[in-house]
């Protein structure tokens, strides 16, 4: 008699239990929906302004950078993702200084670790938030950060 | 705080002093570590009490780098077992009485031991070879005959007429790249055989060449969803090694992180277990709540998954502006999902049916094999690292160990929710509480860590993680493991599916919750 | 009420007017069977969408929304991916039961599909034991299964052709169980009858408790049969990938997925025709005004509507509950399904005999 009584206690709270389930599933059907429509939102998509999307030189309006050429960036980088060419010029004051040539960066082995970011004494690197990053060919993602013509800030 | 004195025991001795250590109580082998000295190759063991909480570190070494030979371990404690395939495969130590000496990460044609000191990392030695390996079904096993030389055997995995199958590497239920070769019979698992390395990336080797705050970037990408606990380790190791003291600020700020990324850990969990019970709809709503987990990270850390947030001494940024705001209202809304969770899933009979009284580790086996985490506590073990040894500002939070004795999935399973629970009311404590003081302290250009060996543990989110470094006073590691929270947990699967159903097996890897990169490294 | 049988026999009446007897039949049979084949097509994309717009609804998701106007070319765009997919032969497998399964699975659900009296007059296949060969045509599928399984030379796959042969055959026997209750009720086989019979009040009220019970079971067993979740242990792709039809590409594939959806349409119309009145629309006896303007919907809508009602039913139910394992769907079966449709029948039998129905 008690297994009997078990197993129809046993029957109903499994078919109670369901019930609540189903309850949920149907409560949810009818909240409302949490797909982003990506890329329809691109306007309104709001990252944060820490998120680390591709590495960028900070220029002035004047097309002025503050990257002296140091390296430390290049030295602080995990997996060589960053190649500082630098040249050697004669100021008119007749000291040589090291000046910026190209700030190569390769997007394809960069894994975002702000290495970069920490070394560099100038604050001249940074990460913006363009995170759209596909291309298709991998020699598009070798990037040069200073800008054509640009040059040092003057202090 | 783990001494990091270490007990050098001759090889001729070593088995027979570990066994000793054993009965003394040491029943926990925390990590085995091999090691290359430079002219002797061995192991470093680190050994824990469970009834005291007492720590020892014990070495030992042989000079012969031709045909380094050194007695097994896995005899006393499971977890050696694959430990020491690891060993194998990246020093070339063989382990004698060792059941099965195949490589554990790397192919059985690999050249060479790759985190050895004289390793030639050419890609001639080792091209991308472009065949495929050879699955064995024997595996090859060293014993010392009756004069005392060493005898190669050949220990059968599966017979010839078994039915054996593959689930993985490329399955839905393996949560990554893992491979298990299953025995059945009809339905049910005659034996297992796990097979791993099909992500393995060399991250230890890898250590060895980068410079402190470059291996940095790599812990991360072990368990990436206990990427806050991992690099909070490793800068813990290093900052307890340097003498770097971190501030009050710091320390609240970095538990509170560790919480959240147990909560965001655990709701991941929830979801995938879902999923792999075919509960789809239970998944979407774990994943949902995540995001805005992964939102708070955004806002401060800059990452979702990959988060970059602790350094050496400090935090990367200050936590952002609103970040004390969204923790509270993540957790007034977190709340209500929960029962939502037990209703939809939790309370199902089908769940209860498919979780409760499958899969049952018992708490010598979680010991033995080291699965510590959600699994060890499951199988009644009190294993959680926040209370063995409190870092970060765990002493000074008021929080329950959930602790249940049944073993099974289900028990697993409850650990887990529990957990999100405790979390919660961990950074309640805590959050309108954050001390004043720099996020960051400084720190030399170039940090050396002076000569020996350091260890460090955390509470990840699915067991112990440890980083094991030795330093010769370089700026970069002459040596540096991780314990891996996953590896433990895999090794006992052949143990506790035996006997289960196929659908039992996809319940115990989804109560398991191992991630593949933190066991492959 | 709108009887279809009056387009058919002036359609029958024309082609005789030029064409001798055996061949107009021949004619009208063709022009049936493409019908039906597109009516078959076009529900299964139906159904697929639907599918794909509740599940998203239940997980707070939008579902398909790129192809077409909230995403309603979606499926007709998979078809045709689905189309020019190659079909894959393996190497090893048995070429003639490999290629012949999903057809099994396919012409069964045609012959089941085309038992389902549509509208009033518009019933293909309808003769007096329509319920058994209604049955005994759906469990043909179960082999199309065991074929596939079989000869893919795959061991997921014969794991789970072995799993679909266990459930499928036991849940057989509680759908034939529910179904006889309500026969006992009717005292006919045949659908046009069942469905006549429901004119003053349909068999869910007529037969109030064992009826809502043999309806519940048999929405459970119809479930089991589909190999929809939480049963669907033979393609339970967390366990088995895809279970047996792993390794079938392109249409063949296609073909199993578009089967289960109208098996699922045809468990739901069976459901729909056996317990809520088919084509029947909804009368109240005594209330004439009332059942005159529920009259002027035509049969076929409350047929679809019925029958979409209760797939809606099964999806909701499929997307709730999590899978079950392959003992305890038998144990469901054998210990819980099987005893109470027998002591539902002796209850309708009671029933019947004491006349005690409305």
């Amino acid at each position: 008699m008690n297994a009997l009584k078990h197993y129809i206690v046993d029957f109903f709270r499994a078919l109670g239990s369901l019930l609540v389930g189903m309850k949920t599933t149907m409560r949810e059907f009818f909240t409302r929906k949490t797909t982003e429509c990506y890329p329809e939102n691109r306007a309104t998509l709001k990252l944060s302004p820490r998120f680390r999307g591709t590495l960028t030189m900070i220029h002035d309006e004047e097309n002025h950078h503050r990257c002296v050429a140091c390296g430390l960036c290049q030295m602080a980088c995990p997996n060589g993702t960053i190649h500082v060419v630098s040249r050697q010029e004669t100021t008119p004051e007749g000291k040589t200084v090291r000046v910026l040539d190209r700030y190569e960066y390769n997007l394809g082995s960069c894994m975002f670790c702000q290495l970069c970011v920490n070394a560099c004494p100038h604050q001249a690197i940074t990460f913006d938030q363009e995170f759209e990053h596909a291309v298709f060919d991998r020699s598009k993602l070798l990037l040069k950060l200073n800008k054509e013509g640009s040059s040092l800030k003057k202090q | 705080m783990i001494s990091n004195e270490i007990i050098a025991i001759p090889v001729a001795e070593y088995h027979d002093r570990m066994q000793q250590l054993r009965n003394e109580g040491y029943d926990f082998l925390e990590s085995l570590t091999g090691m290359d000295w430079g002219d002797s190759l061995g192991v470093v063991c680190h050994l824990e009490s469970t009834t005291t909480g007492a720590h020892i570190v014990v070495k030992t070494a042989t000079e012969d780098r031709e045909h380094p030979e050194l007695p097994t371990v896995s005899d006393i404690w499971k977890a050696a077992e694959l430990n020491e395939r690891e060993v194998y495969g990246f020093f070339g130590v063989r382990f004698v009485g060792h059941p099965d000496m195949r490589r554990l990460f790397l192919r059985e044609d690999w050249v060479g031991y790759p985190l050895r000191k004289d390793y030639d990392a050419s890609p001639e030695v080792n091209p991308v070879r472009m065949t495929n390996e050879e699955t064995l079904d024997s595996t090859p096993t060293y014993q010392l005959n009756a004069d005392g030389k060493l005898e190669e055997k050949v220990n059968v995995i599966f017979e010839d007429g078994e039915y054996v199958i593959n689930i993985g590497p490329q399955h839905p239920a393996t949560h990554g790249v893992l491979r298990f070769r299953v025995s059945l019979e009809g339905e049910i698992i005659k034996k297992l055989d796990v097979n791993c390395g099909y992500i393995h990336r060399g991250i230890e080797k890898m250590c060895e060449s980068l410079t402190y705050p470059q291996t940095l970037a790599l812990t991360d990408r072990l368990d990436y969803l206990a990427a806050m606990h991992n690099r909070h380790a490793l800068c813990m190791c290093i900052e307890q090694a340097a003498g770097i003291e971190v501030s009050d600020r710091v320390q609240y700020i970095r538990t509170i992180m560790d919480e959240l990324q147990r909560i965001d850990s655990h709701l991941l969990f929830f979801s995938c277990l879902c999923m792999d019970l075919g509960a789809l709809t239970a998944f979407f709503y774990g994943f949902r709540d995540r995001e805005k987990i992964l939102d708070i990270f955004e806002g401060t850390c800059g990452g979702r998954l990959i988060l970059n947030y602790n350094t050496i001494g400090g935090v990367q940024a200050d936590i952002a502006p609103d970040f004390v705001r969204k923790v509270k209202e993540f957790i007034a809304y977190l709340r209500p999902q929960l029962k939502e969770y037990h209703d939809v899933f939790t309370n199902n009979v089908i769940a209860r049916q498919r979780l409760t009284g499958v899969g049952v580790l018992s708490r010598e086996d979680a010991i033995s094999f080291g699965a510590t985490g959600a699994t060890g506590r499951a199988a009644g073990w009190a294993c959680d690292v926040r209370k063995r040894m409190p870092y970060g500002v765990y002493d000074r939070v008021d929080f329950r160990e959930v602790l249940f004795t049944e073993g099974d999935c289900f028990a697993r399973y409850m650990v887990r929710m529990e957990e999100i629970e405790e979390s919660m009311r961990i950074i309640e404590q805590l959050i309108d509480n954050i001390p004043e003081g720099p996020y960051q302290t400084k720190t030399k250009p170039v940090i050396r860590i002076p000569e020996g060996s350091y260890y460090a543990a955390v509470e990840a989110s699915r067991g112990e993680f440890g980083v094991f470094i030795e330093s010769r006073g370089d700026k970069s590691p002459y040596r540096m493991k991780f314990r891996s929270t996953g590896l433990p947990l895999v090794s006992a699967i052949g143990t506790i599916a035996r006997g289960a159903k196929i659908a039992d097996l996809i319940a115990i890897g989804g109560t398991l919750d191992y991630v593949v990169p933190d066991i492959d490294r | 009420m709108f009887d279809f049988s009056i387009v058919t026999q002036w359609f029958h009446a024309l082609l005789l007017s030029f064409l001798p007897e055996g061949v107009a039949v021949f004619l009208e049979c063709v022009i049936i069977g493409l019908f039906l084949l597109l009516l078959y097509a076009l529900l299964a994309c139906a159904l697929i969408f639907m599918e794909r717009k509740v599940c998203a609804a239940y997980q707070c998701r939008l579902g398909p929304n790129r192809v077409g106007p909230w995403g309603i070319f979606q499926v007709f765009a998979d078809v045709l991916k689905m189309l020019t997919k190659e079909i894959i032969e393996i190497r090893h497998a048995d070429r003639l039961l490999y290629n012949l399964a999903p057809y099994i699975v396919v012409v069964a659900s045609v012959l089941a599909f085309s038992c389902l009296p549509i509208n009033k007059g518009m019933e293909i296949l309808d003769f007096h034991v329509g319920v058994f060969f209604m049955m005994a045509a759906s469990s043909i599928g179960v082999v199309g299964i065991l074929l596939a399984g079989w000869s893919s030379n795959n061991k997921y796959s014969l794991i789970g052709a072995m799993r679909s042969g266990a459930q499928m055959i036991s849940y057989e026997l509680s759908i034939g169980l529910s179904i006889m209750t309500v026969v006992m009720l009717t005292d006919t086989m045949q659908f046009s009858q069942i469905v006549e019979r429901q004119a003053d009040c349909w068999f869910i009220f007529k037969g109030h408790i064992p009826a809502l019970i043999a309806f519940v079971i048999y929405l459970i067993a119809g479930n089991a049969e589909t190999n929809r979740g939480p049963f669907d242990l033979p393609e339970a792709e967390s366990e088995l990938t895809a279970g047996y039809h792993t390794e079938y590409s392109g249409m063949h594939f296609g073909l199993f997925y578009v089967a289960e959806f109208v098996n699922m349409f045809i468990v739901a119309g069976m459901a729909a025709t056996i317990f809520l009145g088919g084509w029947m629309p909804f009368h109240i006896p005594g209330l004439d005004g009332f059942n005159a303007v529920m009259d002027y919907i035509p049969g076929f809508v409350w047929f679809f509507a019925k029958a979409f009602f209760v797939v809606f039913l099964l999806m909701w139910i499929k997307w709730t509950f999590p899978r079950l394992r392959v003992d305890q769907i038998l144990h469901l079966e054998w210990k819980y399904l099987v005893p109470i449709g027998l002591v539902n029948m002796l209850l309708m039998a009671v029933i019947v005999v004491f006349n005690w129905h409305f």
